[in-house]
């Protein structure tokens, strides 16, 4: 150990091998996946609200990524089923998470299709869910006087609206909600496709 | 396909294997050891000219051993005083700015609406401040200040180019205010641990050029034979750390789940290739520096560093158990994840064995009391991360606060420990003066155990709690979320503690050096205790 | 006491900052090796076990796929017992005065057409079999049953009960089912013999339609754009009362039943906030109002086993108990397949797998606690994971409620 350049070499020798089996293999295995037949690319709108979801960092608080039944009761709640990776063909910058402050947004289109009811909930969560610890997202609505025609209106509970005055949804609020509205994995996974099958080995599910 | 895959996992847990049988085979022959009396190669003092140090009293012939060498007297730390105490100092600023931000973020959890008027305000984005902040603002340039600092000393050489780290220092801060401003607005990449903007980064790998450079010109004209463990993290890390930088943030290429996996191997080596030889070799240093005896065992080193590179290289996927990647990967990750049992242990012997023999020490030096607390830190982060790995834990704790809890064992009870106390052995090395009120090391020092306790068992359990109601089909998700709220709240308040302790920190080394330099800088320490008194 | 060591450290042996940090020679204590040796064992033995998951994972995934796990039934007479017999009886001689028999029955044994037209569409009216008149409410099993298996059980009660041999394929099935794509249940045998086979003889014509009374417009408007944080209920709930997901399927629940929901929401006895907010905002009138425009909805089924559940066994629940573990029937109260019985038991039949799974966890769990005598609370309780999950399942395999019940008109 008195030589920097083996040291060097052999260090990152070690690396690239490491590189070799943590990102090139599982990569050239999941590029080799085709969409989950029923996937389909995002939409402008959905795009656009895709990004409106990764710049106020949604992805710390939320999943995209229900666990297997033989592991955790992610299904029961109306999660989803077990995601795979050829689910996530579209998504870039990738948003699966790894913090459950709220719950797993995989399938949140199909669980809570309602338009109107994203936008109260984005607006003032804890009109819904008085334990929400959810931030309100006042900013990505406005509040008028008078709603003008083709305004997305939010419907509030008394405690929470303005009096007098109307709170609307501005673009990156209505994009976002579309979004949130396309994210709907419920079509089944072709038996190969590929995620962690490390907790089906117990035999019997849970 | 499954065949080949299942025979690529083997081969590869077969290679980790064998490497590692290797080297303890190599180790316990003797094969890589060297005889380190002859290897050190010291200077007389006074060989080489240092006017600074003219006052030091009676360097007489004690201090000539084969163990023996004065960096002050050969005027090595001068030469890199400015780029460290830029680093250091810059380091101390983003904390304390980084520190406000994380406990902005641990309130928003249990006061949702507050500051939610603004976008750069939200939770998403100040959590993510914090994130950022303190690894490349905090622990980053700190820990290459650090390096600096110990690898000349080592090295028994003074740094070449010393001017290039301040210019690197200069870039770093401005790519790390310009991430920051970035993330505030909106603009991210949109991936843990990667959000700063791939435009910025290409930024802060120029500045980093300006850190890796001078360093490895000064190991290869370094003036002594052997390179110490210290020396081996250190170039370990500047090798690792461009290199998972450049591949991560290269832009365009990765997508999809595939993306996630680079993902985590980038962010989970962040840990293990960078901040964690940053710290164990700096802990490597200071322990037996401040002490005055050396480490347990040689042997101890080499099997935990080379480990260390085998093992901790391959466990990022971790982070994706249960998840939409092969199953393969995530093993690989989980076995490899339980085989850092293997480096950590050899490093726990090594330093605590240390520590633990020399105990009067760790009573009197506040600094080595960071550090060594930091290294036990380390250790125990260790443990839990293994354990951490396996299914069965990993099905409770994925997905929950409790994994928060462990970052900051890791990042904070080991990295940040290590480095405070670094801090505080540097700074009257650096200045030539004493810290100006040596109570409030004590202060800070107790703030931070005391705030850090607070912090990590309030989320261990709330975690361990939040995991538990989530995996119960018969309690509504809700439950997990109330169940959770009071240990966020005593969070928060261990939080302020530590930036209260954070401030008082950075306001101690303004004042330290708001005292100027003295005209000739002295070795006085505040914290060294010779070692004929063990 | 930093003061004071600073004073300690005069040192006699100069100055300790030459001290230069080396390590010492020492082997490597042996305990390490073992470590390290238990470690690798276990990771290789990890490695094995693990690389086994991914067969079953496969296999977990391809049980998804099939169509129904009915479709493993290969034969007629299998998918006659598992979906007719029930209410035809196993020896298809129907129950006097309320279910027709097949056998001997003059809509068994006319065109081929003629049964796979009432097995696609139902049927919601009066026929007359033997002589006899019967208010038919037969499911419609286009949404539960692929072309394949509907010929098969086509062809095996005709060749049963209908003496006739032939065998009817599943082309003729596909071509039968565009046939009248997007119809609704058949009005009766009266308009069977008119549009079908003019062989079944006179047939009693169907009332006049019912639906009116339903299609107030105030309700329409509830349901379709909604009132303030009354959001509307096909945003969640689908456009024909569908449901999806953890969404309920609303279509041909009782009247009744809804309405003590709706009404168990607000005083939080069972619990869903979203669904507290709606129907806090609703009026009684309201209520009632919404109750019975889905009470009279038809949809067809759009669950699907989707929880991996063992359906047999769910079969089994459903039908017989299991009196080992105190669990009755689920038709002994909701009715046979599962299609309710008003005003107190929800139809289940058709209903969404994460929503029965979720409900029957709520019950254990004290979320949902709203039926009488704490009856579901016992039930739900006794049920384990995996039956849970097991008879969710299977009540997603079934035909959705084949009509309005007859109290309604």
């Amino acid at each position: 150990m008195n030589r920097v350049i083996p040291l060097g070499i052999l260090a990152l020798a070690i690396l690239a091998f490491a590189t070799l089996m943590l990102v090139i293999l599982p990569g050239i295995q999941i590029r080799t996946e085709a969409p989950t037949p029923g996937l389909r690319p995002y939409s402008e709108a959905e795009l656009r609200g895709r990004a409106v979801y990764v710049s106020e960092g949604c992805v710390y608080c939320h999943s995209q990524q229900p666990r297997s039944l033989d592991q955790a009761p992610d299904g029961e709640r109306g999660w989803g089923r077990a995601s795979v990776a050829s689910d996530y063909f579209y998504d870039q910058p990738h948003q699966l998470g790894t913090m459950r402050t709220g719950p797993d947004l995989q399938n949140v289109g199909a669980r809570l299709p309602s338009e109107a009811w994203h936008m109260t909930h984005l607006y003032q969560p804890r009109a819904l869910y008085d334990w929400s610890v959810m931030p309100a997202y006042p900013y990505l609505f406005e509040v008028k006087d008078k709603a003008a025609p083709g305004d997305v209106v939010v419907a509030l509970p008394e405690r929470y609206a303005p009096e007098g005055k109307v709170v609307v949804a501005k673009p990156r609020a209505r994009d976002l909600v579309a979004y949130l509205r396309s994210l709907d994995r419920t079509f089944p996974a072709p038996p190969t496709a590929v995620r962690d099958d490390g907790y089906s080995e117990q035999g019997e599910p849970r | 396909m499954s065949v080949t895959i299942g025979l690529l996992l083997a081969l590869s847990f077969l290679v980790s294997l064998l490497a590692l049988a290797f080297l303890i085979w190599a180790v316990t022959n003797r094969q890589l050891q060297l005889h380190q009396g002859q290897a050190y190669t010291v200077f007389t003092p006074g060989e080489a000219g240092t006017p600074d140090d003219a006052t030091l009293p009676g360097d007489d012939a004690q201090s000539v051993g084969p163990h023996h060498y004065d960096a002050e007297r050969e005027g090595i730390d001068a030469v890199s005083r400015r780029p460290v105490m830029i680093l250091i100092g810059s380091g101390i600023a983003w904390l304390a700015i980084g520190s406000i931000f994380g406990l902005m973020a641990s309130l928003k959890l249990h006061w949702p609406d507050w500051l939610t008027d603004v976008a750069p305000l939200t939770f998403g984005r100040v959590r993510t401040l914090h994130l950022n902040l303190v690894i490349y603002g905090w622990l980053s340039m700190t820990g290459i200040g650090v390096a600096l600092w110990i690898a000349p000393r080592i090295f028994h050489t003074a740094l070449r180019h010393p001017r290039l780290p301040v210019i690197g220092a200069v870039l770093w801060n401005i790519a790390v205010a310009c991430g920051a401003l970035a993330i505030a607005s909106g603009w991210t990449d949109g991936e843990e641990w990667l959000e700063i903007p791939w435009q910025i980064d290409g930024l802060l790998a120029l500045a980093g050029a300006f850190f890796v450079w001078p360093l490895l010109h000064t190991a290869l004209r370094r003036n002594v034979d052997h390179i110490y463990v210290t020396g081996w993290y250190y170039l370990g890390a500047l090798c690792w750390f461009p290199v998972l930088f450049f591949i991560a943030n290269l832009p365009g290429i990765h997508s999809g789940v595939q993306e996630a996996t680079v993902n985590w191997w980038f962010a989970h080596n962040v840990l293990g290739l960078w901040l964690t030889p940053l710290g164990v070799g700096a802990a490597y240093y200071f322990i037996p520096k401040i002490i005055g005896k050396p480490i347990y065992s040689y042997s101890l080193s080499l099997l935990g560093f080379w480990a260390l590179a085998l093992f901790y290289s391959q466990v990022g996927i971790h982070h994706l158990i249960g998840g939409p990647v092969p199953t393969w990967v995530v093993t690989l990750s989980i076995v490899h994840s339980v085989m850092m049992f293997v480096p950590v242990i050899a490093v726990a012997i090594n330093q605590h064995v240390t520590v633990a023999r020399n105990l009067w020490a760790f009573k009197a030096s506040i600094p080595l009391r960071f550090v060594s607390l930091g290294a036990l830190m380390y250790t125990l982060a260790s443990f839990q991360g293994s354990i951490e790995a396996l299914r069965a834990v990993n099905t409770v704790t994925h997905f929950t606060q409790y994994t928060v809890g462990h970052a900051h064992l890791g990042a904070y009870g080991f990295v940040s420990f290590v480095l405070f106390g670094a801090v505080y052995h540097m700074g009257p090395r650096l200045t030539g003066r004493q810290w100006p009120a040596p109570a409030l090391i004590a202060v800070h020092f107790w703030l931070v155990v005391v705030g850090f306790a607070i912090y990590f068992f309030a989320l261990t359990i709330g975690g361990v709690l939040q995991g538990l109601a989530m995996l119960d089909a018969t309690r509504p998700f809700a439950d997990s979320v109330t169940v959770l709220a009071p240990y966020l709240e005593a969070r928060s308040v261990g939080g302020a503690l530590m930036t209260l302790g954070h401030l008082i920190f950075a306001g101690h080394f303004v004042a330290l050096l708001a005292q100027g330099r003295a005209p000739h800088a002295t070795t006085a320490p505040t914290d060294t205790v010779p070692a004929t008194q063990a | 006491m930093i003061r004071r060591k600073r004073t300690q450290a005069a040192p006699p042996d100069g100055p300790e900052e030459t001290f230069e940090p080396y390590e010492e020679f020492r082997r490597i204590p042996l305990p390490v090796y073992w470590i390290a040796i238990a470690l690798a064992i276990w990771g290789a033995v990890t490695l094995w076990d693990n690389a086994q998951a991914v067969g079953v994972g496969r296999q977990e995934r391809a049980e998804q796929i099939e169509e129904t796990p009915a479709a493993a039934l290969n034969s007629g007479a299998q998918i006659f017992e598992a979906r007719c017999s029930t209410c035809h009886q196993p020896n298809a001689v129907g129950v006097r005065s309320a279910i027709p028999p097949l056998a001997g029955s003059r809509f068994v044994a006319a065109d081929p057409a003629v049964v796979v037209q009432i097995l696609l569409h139902g049927i919601d009216g009066p026929i007359d079999v033997g002589g006899r008149t019967f208010d038919a409410h037969m499911p419609s099993f286009a949404s539960v049953l692929s072309d394949a298996e509907l010929a098969r059980v086509a062809t095996h009660v005709r060749q049963t009960w209908g003496g006739d041999r032939q065998e009817i394929t599943a082309a003729f099935v596909r071509v039968q089912r565009a046939r009248f794509a997007g119809r609704g249940a058949w009005r009766g045998g009266e308009e069977l013999a008119r549009v079908v086979d003019p062989a079944l003889g006179p047939q009693p014509s169907a009332g006049p339609a019912v639906i009116s009374a339903f299609a107030d417009p105030a309700v329409l408007r509830l349901v379709n754009q909604g009132r303030g944080e009354a959001w509307a209920c096909s945003s969640c709930h689908g456009a024909a009362g569908q449901g999806g997901a953890n969404i309920p399927r609303l279509a041909g629940l009782p009247e009744g039943y809804i309405v003590k929901q709706l009404q168990d929401y607000v005083t939080g006895r069972r619990r869903n906030e979203s669904m507290q907010t709606v129907a806090g905002a609703l009026t009684d009138a309201e209520r009632r109002g919404l109750a019975r425009y889905y009470s009279g909805l038809r949809a067809p089924s759009t669950a699907k086993p989707e929880l991996g559940g063992d359906v047999s066994r769910g079969e089994q629940l459903a039908l017989y108990g299991d009196w080992s573990r105190n669990l009755p029937a689920c038709f002994s109260c909701h009715g046979p397949s599962g299609f309710g019985v008003a005003p107190g038991f929800p139809s289940l039949a058709a209903q969404h797998p994460a929503y029965t799974a979720s409900q029957l966890a709520a019950w254990v769990g004290g979320g949902r606690n709203n039926s009488d005598v704490q009856l579901m609370n016992e039930v739900a309780r006794n049920l384990s994971d995996a039956d849970r999950r097991a008879v969710a399942d299977y009540l997603a395999t079934l035909p959705p409620v084949p009509a309005v019940t007859q109290e309604r008109r």
